[in-house]
């Protein structure tokens, strides 16, 4: 469930999930120095973005830069620092001993929630079996949360939370008291007085996204690789939907010749634009549009709103026929008997299928009722329409 | 609504020019038609922008808002292909510098943005090659009716 919903996140929203993705994955980067027992001296922090600097700072300055980022979890930030502090706890095991700085306890705005939370990214990311068989314990009362919380955090601030968590962080901590091995004291004793803090902070608009990141049995479950895996799921996700697009793409293996197929692909098309608006160049007519003018203001909004690429079919011919306007747009009398003169009225697409009437013999108008790119001769191979075109785009 | 942007995204092409013009001219403004209704087609998207930028002859391009001013090249693959043998990562790299060249404003863009802003282009791509060739044949068609229906 988590990876896939790790990777449905990241592509499901494209383009403004990605950056606050990115800075979740900084974060958990960030919690794997804290793992080291050197703690890098906070560097200028960048907007926050860098969870060492935070440390390094006094609490309120913390604080701030923890508000800068515009999140919809605020939950997400603190609970990144939080989960830091639990993750020490699993990794105490290991033969690196953490020494945390007394000056730098990270007093977070975290409250209870946030803990919750934290505890709950670093149960995703525990390897050990005996965690992984104590932590399924509280699963019970936090799977429910996992749902509920992103909903709570996207539409409230942190302030409301606090007020009926305590009583579950109070239980969760002790249970996880049980199986912790060192040090134990000294996280509670920061949790709570994060908590304690928390109550009074706001993090108002901040926003970040929680990108909740399972780790697979037998693989490494540092953030580093976690934020890294997480990354090549996405990344793997957008590369399969490109597969899907150009034909012929999916038998392929192998990325670099898949990316050869998809820069085949682009260059192919580019080059028919170009072979086909030669062909058009060499197409004789003269189209006046005296009534563009009057369909763009009308119907431009219409048709881009409505549905995005059959609407910008619509809207790319009208710009098509319109450059091969050779100037007549602008000149409202009609010249040049010999030349056909279309009057083009673009009206909303019409379901029913449309029929060009022609009124005199050298000019051919299209009566407003009807909808463009019906074209029905007696002779003529192409039949446009303009539902025709919406699916093929 | 967009419709001075519209409006001003046409008049650049109808520049009057008589059908004397030239083929070739005719040709490179039909190509500008196409691009411009390749931007409008897919507004908010960044490859749309960056296109629509390079189309129009615009003064002061520093108020927008560019979200990354050119990524480094090196940028665009490193941190996430670390694994494989340097061939392998550097043969991809490769055809990731060359797929940033053809999508507009992909010099900006890392790995998972750059895949994301190809799919989209592609499928404007395809659109607008649809659009162009019904066009084409549809006005082929009348040509030959009024042809026909002179003689």
């Amino acid at each position: 469930m988590e990876p896939t919903r790790s990777s449905g996140a990241g592509s499901g929203n494209s383009g403004t999930y990605t950056p606050e993705i990115a800075e979740s994955l900084r974060f958990e980067e960030e919690i794997q120095s804290l793992m080291h027992p050197s703690l890098e001296p906070p560097p200028a922090s960048d907007g926050g973005s860098s969870f060492t600097a935070l440390l390094g700072l006094p609490a309120n300055q913390a604080v701030e830069l923890l508000h800068e980022p515009e999140s919809d979890d605020s939950l997400a930030v603190a609970a990144a620092k939080a989960s830091g502090r639990e993750m020490w706890r699993f990794r105490l095991r290991d033969p690196k001993a953490l020494t945390l700085p007394s000056g730098c306890s990270p007093t977070f705005p975290s409250n209870a929630a946030l803990v919750e939370r934290a505890a709950r990214l670093s149960v995703f990311a525990a390897e050990d079996s005996p965690e992984a068989a104590s932590v399924p314990s509280h699963s019970g009362d936090r799977s429910p949360k996992p749902k509920a919380e992103p909903a709570d955090s996207d539409s409230q601030p942190i302030c409301p939370i606090p007020g009926e968590r305590p009583q579950r962080l109070a239980k969760r901590k002790e249970a996880d008291k049980g199986n912790k091995v060192k040090g134990p004291a000294k996280k509670t004793k920061s949790a709570e007085e994060g908590s304690a803090k928390g109550a009074e902070e706001n993090t108002s608009g901040e926003k970040l996204p929680y990108v909740h990141v399972r780790a697979r049995r037998g693989q490494a479950t540092d953030s580093h690789s976690l934020a890294e895996r997480a990354r090549r799921e996405k990344i793997n996700a957008r590369m399969k939907l490109l597969q899907e697009l150009v034909p012929g793409c999916s038998k392929i293996s192998g990325t670099a010749l898949v990316l050869d197929e998809i820069i085949n692909h682009v260059q192919s098309l580019q080059r028919q634009v170009e072979v086909l608006s030669m062909r058009l160049a060499a197409v004789n007519p003269r189209i006046d549009f005296s009534g563009l003018d009057s369909f763009l203001s009308a119907e431009c909004g219409r048709v881009t709103v409505g549905n995005g690429r059959g609407g910008g079919g619509m809207e790319q011919s009208a710009w098509m026929e319109a450059t091969v306007v050779n100037g007549g747009r602008r000149q409202p009398q009609q010249q040049q008997q010999q030349q056909q003169i279309w009057h083009v009225d673009l009206v909303h697409p019409h379901p029913t299928p449309p029929v060009w009437e022609r009124v005199d013999s050298p000019h051919l108008i299209i009566n407003p009722g009807t909808s463009l790119f019906g074209y029905d001769p007696s002779n003529s191979v192409v039949s446009l329409h303009s539902n025709q075109l919406k699916t093929e785009l | 609504m967009g419709n001075e942007d519209d409006n001003r995204s046409l008049s650049f092409i109808n520049t009057p020019t008589p059908t004397n013009a030239g083929f070739l001219e005719r040709g490179r403004r039909i190509k500008m038609a196409a691009e411009m209704g390749l931007v409008e087609s897919s507004r908010g998207r960044h490859w749309s922008r960056a296109l629509r930028s390079r189309l129009l002859p615009r003064k002061g391009n520093s108020a927008c808002g560019c979200k990354e001013e050119g990524t480094t090249p090196s940028k665009v693959a490193e941190d996430l292909v670390g694994e494989d043998g340097d061939d392998e990562v550097m043969e991809i790299e490769r055809r990731l510098r060359a797929l940033q060249k053809l999508v507009p404003g992909g010099e900006d863009l890392a790995m998972d943005q750059l895949f994301e802003e190809t799919a989209d282009y592609i499928e404007a791509l395809q659109g607008q090659v649809n659009v162009m060739r019904a066009l084409a044949s549809l006005l082929d068609g009348l040509e030959k009716e009024k042809r026909l229906m002179r003689g």
